[in-house]
Formats: structure tokens, sequence, C-alpha cells
């Protein structure tokens, strides 16, 4: 009785709390969208003088050419994670088996070890060679390199010995190499590469240093528009921009959330 | 006639030889209990004769066939580990039904197939489950079935029964011994059970540092002492005389 009673007496503070905490997660999401929504916000002004859509519109009559780099973004970011998912768990799955693990374990850490800028740098002499020096196909071969390490080590644990057996019973029951992934390894790691997709994607997604240094301003990502608002201190613009870059992880958390965690909790 | 013909089989990891000039000669429909210490090279051998390591010299011969330079997937050998490896996305029905779908059998004859099978193994009323929720004996039982279904040549159990209590080890071996003579099954079958190699075996081997010896009947496994039974023999005879004074 007196328990619930102090437990009664804690629910408004608790929930106060609670409410501040939402607030503080949250705020920037909020402040971010305003901002997009807004035009001639002046100091001392507390509220905006122009709320509406007028920002969103001229996006998407394609003005800004902002548009054009989320749809680009998007492709680029895509094809990565699509590229280094697939090339991370097959490639993995040749390491983990092979007797010299460990030390292609250590290799695939490699390209962390420099700064993704420095990393470009040192692509980008390589790149000019080979002619792809600012086209999108340099800037998706430039992400795939770090994104495809970071898969390799993702799948790393999935390669066990129980791994093996499974695929070894296959074979004794008569599968061929196709049946035993399609018929057990997709299935059995389905949420190990759903998660890599999506980090992979963000890996892409966010990437700036590396596509600014490959792209040379010719291929024009999300990130590198925003960091141009902001640079030309177009807040609104800017402000639009970052939502526009948040849209695609918000879309994945959900769906992990929705499709993944779920299951695997 | 030998269904089974291995001659002078051997393997070695760099240096260590693990398999010395292993010879079986097995008829067809037998079971052959291998008796060995962890390490002793039960494992290897086997996987040379499923063909996941290929032997360093000599022949595995299956039904007049040599084997050494045939896939796995095309031997008709199947491997059954210790652990029942039950794939945890399929039902009992489409776990036991594995073997015959990526042969590409005719639904309707794996539909028949399986549900024989699973009232074969006493498993009614589990075919639409998920592995997790069923037994540990019920999942050796499934991973039974998924193998004898595809009417293997030859069956090659690892230990199979290792992981179980003893109640259901017993009920195990009962099931094996009565599926094996169903379905006329040929086995090697690998133990470091005493009891369960003599109870399990048409003929008894028995396996130390890579070599194995055979013993054609269970009379001349108890009479070597080399296999220890004699020893096994006195001690419980000599706590039931204790017992009894």
């Amino acid at each position: 009785m007196v328990a619930q009673k102090r437990y009664h007496m804690r629910r408004p503070s608790f929930s106060i709390v609670m409410l501040a905490y939402g607030l503080w997660v949250l705020f920037p999401f909020l402040y971010l969208l305003v901002l997009s929504l807004s035009a001639d916000w002046r100091f001392p002004d507390i509220v905006p003088n122009y709320i509406g859509f007028k920002n969103w519109a001229t996006v998407l009559g394609g003005e800004t050419g902002l548009a054009k780099s989320f749809f680009l973004s998007l492709f680029i970011s895509v094809l990565v994670a699509l590229s280094s998912t697939l090339c991370g768990f097959f490639l993995s799955r040749i390491v983990n088996y092979n007797k010299k693990k460990d030390l292609w374990t250590i290799i695939s850490y490699f390209p962390y070890v420099l700064a993704p800028v420095v990393f470009g740098a040192c692509l980008s002499y390589y790149f000019l060679r080979l002619g792809i020096l600012g086209t999108t196909f340099g800037v998706i071969l430039a992400q795939f390199f770090i994104a495809f390490p970071y898969a390799m080590i993702f799948f790393s644990p999935f390669w066990t010995e129980k791994t093996k057996d499974y695929e070894n019973l296959v074979a004794t029951l008569g599968g061929s190499l196709v049946q035993k992934f399609t018929k057990v390894l997709f299935p059995l790691s389905k949420n190990l590469l759903l998660i890599c997709f999506f980090q992979t994607f963000l890996i892409s997604w966010f990437e700036y240093g590396l596509s600014s240094i490959i792209g040379v301003g010719k291929v024009q990502t999300l990130t590198i528009q925003v960091f141009l608002f902001i640079k030309e201190s177009n807040f609104y613009y800017g402000a639009m921009s970052c939502c526009l870059l948040m849209l695609p992880p918000v879309v994945f958390i959900y769906l992990n959330k929705r499709y993944v965690f779920n299951k695997i909790l | 006639m030998s269904f089974l013909e291995i001659k002078k089989v051997g393997k070695s990891f760099g240096s260590q030889e693990i398999v010395k000039q292993l010879d079986i000669d097995l008829e067809a429909g037998k079971t052959l209990s291998i008796l060995g210490k962890s390490g002793c090279g039960k494992t290897t051998m086997l996987k040379m004769i499923a063909g996941l390591e290929s032997p360093d010299e000599g022949s595995i011969k299956l039904g007049g066939t040599i084997m050494n330079t045939v896939p796995p997937a095309k031997r008709g050998i199947v491997y059954l580990y210790q652990e029942d490896l039950l794939f945890p996305h399929l039902s009992v029905y489409e776990n036991i039904a594995f073997g015959l779908r990526i042969q590409r059998k005719d639904k309707s004859y794996i539909d028949k197939e399986v549900r024989r099978m699973i009232a074969e193994l006493q498993l009614e009323g589990h075919a639409d489950k998920m592995p997790e929720a069923i037994s540990g004996g019920q999942r050796q039982r499934v991973s039974f079935g998924r193998a004898i279904i595809t009417n293997p040549s030859l069956l090659l159990l690892d230990e199979p029964f290792g992981s179980l209590d003893a109640g259901t080890r017993k009920d195990m071996q009962g099931l094996f011994t009565d599926l094996s003579a169903t379905y006329k099954i040929t086995s090697l079958f690998v133990t470091h059970d005493m009891k369960e190699a003599i109870l399990m075996g048409d003929e008894i081997g028995l396996m130390r540092e890579g070599r194995l010896k055979i013993y054609k009947s269970q009379q001349a496994f108890l009479a070597d002492p080399d296999t220890g039974v004699a020893n096994e023999i006195d001690f419980w005879g000599g706590l039931t005389s204790k017992k009894s004074e």
C-alpha cells in the first residue's frame, strides 16, 4: 500500500522528466523543421515573419538543385550499400574460412587508419590516372572502399564453425553451392544483411570529405550541398537540406525497429 | 561383398599424422560402431568419407565406385553431427523435407514421405513447430528424419547422442536400431561410450592415435584386453560381489 502510494507520488515528476528528455531529444529536429519552413526571421523577432512551404516549393521546383542532389545521393548510397553488403558477405566467408584469417582481418581495418580526407587525397591520384576523378562512378568507388571493409568486419562473427557445419550438412544432403546460399545462409543471415545494408547506406549517405575530394565539385551529393548552404549562411535552405538528409535514416530506423530489432529481441 | 571399402587411407595436417592406414570393409545394411577418445582422428576419418576433407593417400569405394574425387553432394553420404543442426528458420516439417526439396522431388511425393517419416519418428503434432519449441530428443529425431528421408547410401554419425541425457539417449539408441532395420541403413556410428558402441554396432572398431582396429563380432571385441571391456566387467563384477558379501 505504502509502495503504491509512493509510486503515485512519483508519477508527476517522472512525467516531467520524461517530457523534458523527449523535448531535449526532439528539439534539434523540430527546430530544423521550423527553420526549413521559415523565411525573414531576424533578431529580435521571436517568431519568423513567414512560415510556409515556400522553401520546399523552391526545392521541388528544382531551382537550388537540392532535389537532384537528394536523388543522386540516394542512388550513390543504395549502390554503395548494396555492393558493399553483398561483396562483404561473400568475401568475409572466404576470409573467415581461410587459414590466414587474422592477417586478412587486420588488412580490412586498414582504410580506417587514415582519415577519409587523407584517404581521398591518396585515392585522387589513381582516380585521376584512371579518368574517374570528378565522376559519379569515382565517388561510388571511393565510398565503396570505405563501406566494403566495414561490411567484411561486420560479417566476420557470422562465419563460425557452426555455420560451416550447416554448409557441410547441406552439401552431404545433396545441395549445391547456390542452394547453400539461397536455402540456408541467406535466411540465417537475413537480419544481419539488412542491418549491414542500413549501416553501409548511412556511411555513404553522411560521407562528405571523401566525396568532396573525389567529386571535385562536379558530383554534388546532399552533404556537399548542406555544407555549401552553411558556408553561404543560408540557414533556411541549410535546414531544409538537413531535413532531407535526415529522411532516409529516420525511415531506416523505423524499418529496423519494425522488422529487424523486434525479431532479434 | 563389401559395400564400403576403404583401403590404406591416410591424412596429415602439417607434420601431424591424424589418420593412419585406414582400412574398412563393411557390408550393406550393417552398422560399424567406432569407439575412440577425443582427438583420436574419428571426425577427420568421417569427414574424409563424406568428402568434406580429402585424403592424402588411399581409396574410398562405395558400392564399387571410387569416391575420392566425387564431391560431397554427389556421394549419397549424409554426415550427422553431435549437434542436431536443425535449420532455425524452418519448421519441423520443412526441416525433414529439406533434403527432398533440394533434390527437387515432386511436391506430393515430398508430402507423403515427410508425413510418413513424422509418424515413424513419433513426432505427430509437432510438424508445424519451430525447432526452438521442441525438446533435445525431438530435435535429434528430426535430424535423423531429415537424413534418412533422402535414402542415403551411407550414414555417418559423429557422436549423435553425445549431448542427450541418459534416458533420451536410450530412447534414441532404440529408435536408431529400429530405423536402421526398417530402412536397411549402412552406417558408421562414432561414439566414445563403450556400452553404446557395443549396443549399436554389428561390428565394432577401436580407434587409437589415428589407427582403427575392427572387430568383426562382439565376442572378438570383448575378448581383446586392449578394448578395456574386461576391466569394466571386473569393476562392475567386483561391485556386485562386494554388495552381496
